[in-house]
C-alpha cells in the first residue's frame, strides 16, 4: 500500500516557559490519503493552528517549542530531515501549500497581486521568467473563477474584494500543484455566503488535481459539506474520528456531542464555550467503525 | 497633470503659506529683542545723528506692517537686505556659509540612513537574540545624549587623545581648492585633487558622525520595532508557509511595509539635524551657519537674522516635501488615491 500524504504518530508539543512548560498536544495521531479531504475540528486554543505549523515545519525553528512524536508527509520523516530540507517542503512543487483565516490580510500590501503570485511560482521554478509567469498566474486565476485575471494581477490586495482575495490565495496555493493543502479556517473573516461559495470553489479544485486537504475548521456546518472525514481535537488530545456522514449523524464522544448541539447545522458561527467536564471529556478515544487509525493505515 | 506633480505643487504650495508665516513671526520676534539695531551695528561711539540716520535708512520708525511690506517686496526681488554684520547683502552672506552647514548635515543624514536602517533590519532579524539586545543598548546610547554632547566626547577621544581625526576646521591649512560650489567634497573632486578630496573627508567623519549619531540611533529603533510589529501581521506567516528565504520575508515582507511609517519619522529626525547642527559645527569650529547665525543674533543684525530662519525653513519644507513625495511613492495606497482623484 503506498504511503498516505500524511501520517501523523503521537505528536506532542509543549512550549517551555519562564514557569515550567505547557503542554499543548497530548500525542495526537491522524492521517490523510491521497486526495482525501480531512478536516479537524475543535474549539479555540485546542490545537489546530499549531499541529498545521507543525506539518509544515514552521514550528520546528521555534526555541521554546518542545515536539515529539512523528509527522511524515508522503512517508518522508520530518524530523530527521535538516531545516534545510523542511524548509524545501513548503510552496514548492508537489509539496505543501496553505490557506489562511483573512485572505486580504495574508497578502502583501506593497505589492500588487502579480509580484506576490510571481514569487508563489518562483517556488517551483526558480528561473521563471515574466511572461510564463503573467501566463501562469492568469490560467490560475481563471480555475478560480476570476474574470477579469490581468486587471486582478495588476491590484493590490486592499483594492480588491474579500471574497476576490480568497480566490487568489486558493489560486495561488494551487498553483504549484501541491500533495497537501493546509486549510487553517479558509475565509472566517469572510462573509458566510462568500465563504461558502469560494469553498466550494476549492473543493472542485482539490477534487479534480486530487490533492489531500488538512481542512482546519470551527464550522461543523462547512465542515459536513467539505470533509470526508472529520478528526475531534479536544484540549490538545484527538477525542473521536470518523466518516463525516457516521460522525455527524451518531456523535459518540460527549465533547462531539456538545460541539454538534451546540452549533446551528448549516452556517453557524464559532463554538461557543462548552462546559468543562473533565471527567466525561477525557473519555477514551472514540473511532467510528472501521475508522481507526489501526484498521485505516493497515 | 500628472499625480507626482500635482502632489508637488499642493506641497509647495502649503509650503509657501508656512514660508509666509515663519516669515511673520520671526519678522515680528527680531523686532522685540531688547536693543537697538542701529546703535549696535554702528558702535557706541557713533553719533546720534549717525544712528538716526541709519533708522531711516532701514526704516526702523515706520509702523511694523509697513517695515514687513518693504521686507516682502525685497523678498520678492531676491534680496534679503543688506547685514549690518558683514556689511554685505544677506543672500551673499548664505550663499558663502549655507554649503558647509549642507554638506555636513546631508553627510550625517547619509550616514543616519546607511547605518541606521541596516542596524535596525538586522535587530529585527534577530529580534530576542543578543544581536538584538546589544544593538538596542548601543542604539540607546545614540539617542540618549545630544549631538554637541557627542560632538564633544569624540572630539576629546579621537581627535584629542587618540590625534585620528583633525581638531576642527573642513581643510588642512596647508591645502587650498578654488571654491565653485561650496561643497568642499565636490570643490575638491572638481579641482582634480584626490588628496585635498580624502582630506576633506578626513575632516568631515567625526563632526557628521557626532551629528549623525542620535539620528542613527533612532532610525535603528523605529525601523526596528516597525519591523518587529510587521513581523506579526498574517502576511508573514504566508511567507512562510510559502517557504520564501528567510532574508527575502526580511525585505520585502517585513521592512518594506514598515518602511511606510518609519520614513515620515526618519525625515523629521533628518530635518532636526539642522538644528543640532548648529552646535556641532560650533564645537568643531565648522564654518557654517551657525557661527554666522549666532553673530548676527547677538548683534541684532535684523535682515541677518530674518533670512537665516527663512532659509533654515526653508530647507526644513524642502525635506518635508522629499519625505512626503518618497512616502508617496511607497506607498500604493497613496499613490493609487492620487491617481484616482
Ligand atoms: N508560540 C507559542 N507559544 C506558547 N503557546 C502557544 C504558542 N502558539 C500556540 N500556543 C498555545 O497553544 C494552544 C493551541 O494553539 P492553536 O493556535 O493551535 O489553537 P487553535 O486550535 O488553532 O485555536 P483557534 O481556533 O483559536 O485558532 C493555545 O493554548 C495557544 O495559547
Ligand atoms: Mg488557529
Amino acid at each position: 500500500m503506498t504511503n498516505p500524504t500524511l501520517r501523523i504518530d503521537d505528536l506532542r508539543l509543549g512550549f517551555k516557559t519562564w514557569s515550567g512548560t505547557i503542554d499543548v498536544l497530548h500525542g495526537i495521531s491522524l492521517h490523510i490519503r491521497k486526495g482525501e479531504r480531512v478536516a479537524l475540528v475543535g474549539e479555540s486554543g485546542s490545537g489546530k493552528s499549531v499541529t498545521a505549523r507543525i506539518v509544515l515545519g514552521m514550528l520546528q525553528q521555534l526555541k521554546s517549542a518542545r515536539i515529539s512524536g512523528t509527522v511524515e508527509f508522503e512517508g518522508i520523516n520530518l524530523e530527521t530531515l535538516k531545516p534545510a530540507s523542511r524548509h524545501a517542503l513548503r510552496g514548492t512543487a508537489m509539496s505543501m501549500s496553505m490557506i489562511f483565516q483573512d485572505p486580504t490580510s495574508s497578502l502583501n500590501p506593497v505589492y500588487p497581486i502579480f509580484t506576490l503570485f510571481r514569487e508563489v511560482l518562483q517556488r517551483a521554478e526558480p528561473g521563471i521568467d515574466t511572461e510564463t509567469a503573467r501566463r501562469k498566474a492568469i490560467a490560475a486565476l481563471a480555475d478560480v473563477a476570476i474574470n477579469e485575471p490581468e486587471r486582478v494581477l495588476e491590484s493590490y490586495a486592499f483594492q480588491l474584494s474579500g471574497g476576490m482575495n480568497q480566490r487568489v490565495m486558493i489560486a495561488m496555493a494551487l498553483a504549484n500543484n501541491p500533495a497537501l493543502l493546509l486549510a487553517d479556517e479558509p475565509g472566517t473573516a469572510l462573509d458566510v455566503t462568500v465563504q461558502a461559495q469560494t469553498l466550494r470553489l476549492m473543493s472542485e479544485l482539490v477534487e479534480k488535481h486530487q490533492t489531500s486537504v488538512l481542512f482546519i475548521s470551527h464550522n461543523l456546518g462547512v465542515v459536513r459539506e467539505f470533509a470526508d472525514r472529520v478528526y475531534v481535537i479536544y484540549k490538545g488530545n484527538i477525542v473521536e474520528q470518523g466518516p463525516t456522514a457516521g460522525l455527524f449523524d451518531n456523535p459518540q464522544h460527549p465533547y462531539t456531542r456538545a460541539l454538534l448541539s451546540a452549533v446551528p447545522r448549516i452556517t453557524g458561527g464559532g463554538i461557543p464555550d462548552i462546559e468543562d467536564d473533565p471527567a466525561q471529556f477525557l473519555a477514551p478515544l472514540f473511532a467510528h467503525q472501521g475508522y481507526s487509525e489501526k484498521e485505516l493505515l493497515k | 497633470m500628472s499625480p507626482f506633480f500635482r502632489l508637488l505643487a499642493k506641497r509647495l504650495g502649503t509650503s509657501l503659506i508656512v514660508l509666509i508665516g515663519v516669515s511673520l513671526l520671526i519678522f515680528a520676534i527680531a523686532r522685540v529683542i531688547p536693543g537697538d539695531p542701529a546703535r549696535i551695528a554702528l558702535g557706541p561711539n557713533a553719533t546720534a545723528e549717525a544712528v538716526l540716520a541709519l533708522r531711516e535708512k532701514l526704516h526702523l520708525d515706520a509702523s511694523f506692517l509697513t517695515q514687513y511690506g518693504y521686507f516682502l517686496a525685497d523678498l520678492a526681488r531676491g534680496d534679503l537686505g543688506i547685514s549690518l554684520y558683514t556689511n554685505r547683502p544677506v543672500m551673499t552672506d548664505i550663499a558663502q556659509f549655507l554649503p558647509a552647514t549642507l554638506e555636513l548635515v546631508l553627510v550625517s543624514g547619509l550616514m543616519m540612513v546607511a547605518i541606521g536602517l541596516p542596524l535596525g533590519i538586522l535587530s529585527a532579524r534577530r529580534r530576542g537574540t543578543w544581536v538584538d539586545h546589544t544593538i538596542r543598548l548601543v542604539t540607546m546610547l545614540g539617542v540618549s545624549a545630544p549631538a554637541f554632547v557627542w560632538a564633544v566626547v569624540l572630539m576629546l577621544a579621537f581627535s584629542y587623545f587618540l590625534k585620528i581625526f583633525p581638531i576642527a576646521g573642513r581643510l588642512s591649512d596647508s591645502i587650498t581648492v578654488p571654491s565653485m560650489t561650496g561643497f568642499m567634497l565636490i570643490d575638491t573632486l572638481l579641482a582634480g585633487n584626490l588628496r585635498a578630496f580624502a582630506d576633506a573627508v578626513w575632516h568631515l567623519i567625526l563632526p557628521a558622525f557626532a551629528l549623525a549619531l542620535s539620528g542613527i540611533g533612532q532610525a535603528a529603533r523605529l525601523v526596528r520595532s516597525n519591523m518587529v510589529e510587521t513581523y506579526e501581521r498574517p502576511y508573514i506567516e504566508m511567507a512562510e508557509a510559502y517557504g520564501f528565504p528567510e532574508k527575502r520575508i526580511a525585505r520585502r515582507y517585513a521592512f518594506r511595509p514598515s518602511l511606510i511609517p518609519s520614513l515620515t519619522i526618519i525625515g523629521l529626525d533628518f530635518a532636526a539635524m539642522l538644528g543640532s547642527a548648529f552646535l556641532v559645527e560650533a564645537v568643531y569650529a565648522w564654518p557654517g551657519l551657525s557661527r554666522y547665525g549666532v553673530a548676527v543674533i547677538l548683534r541684532k543684525d535684523l535682515n541677518a537674522i530674518v533670512g537665516t530662519v527663512l532659509i533654515i525653513s526653508a530647507m526644513f519644507l524642502i525635506v518635508n516635501i522629499i519625505v512626503d513625495i518618497l512616502v508617496s511613492i511607497i506607498n500604493p495606497r497613496i499613490r493609487l488615491s492620487q491617481r484616482a482623484s
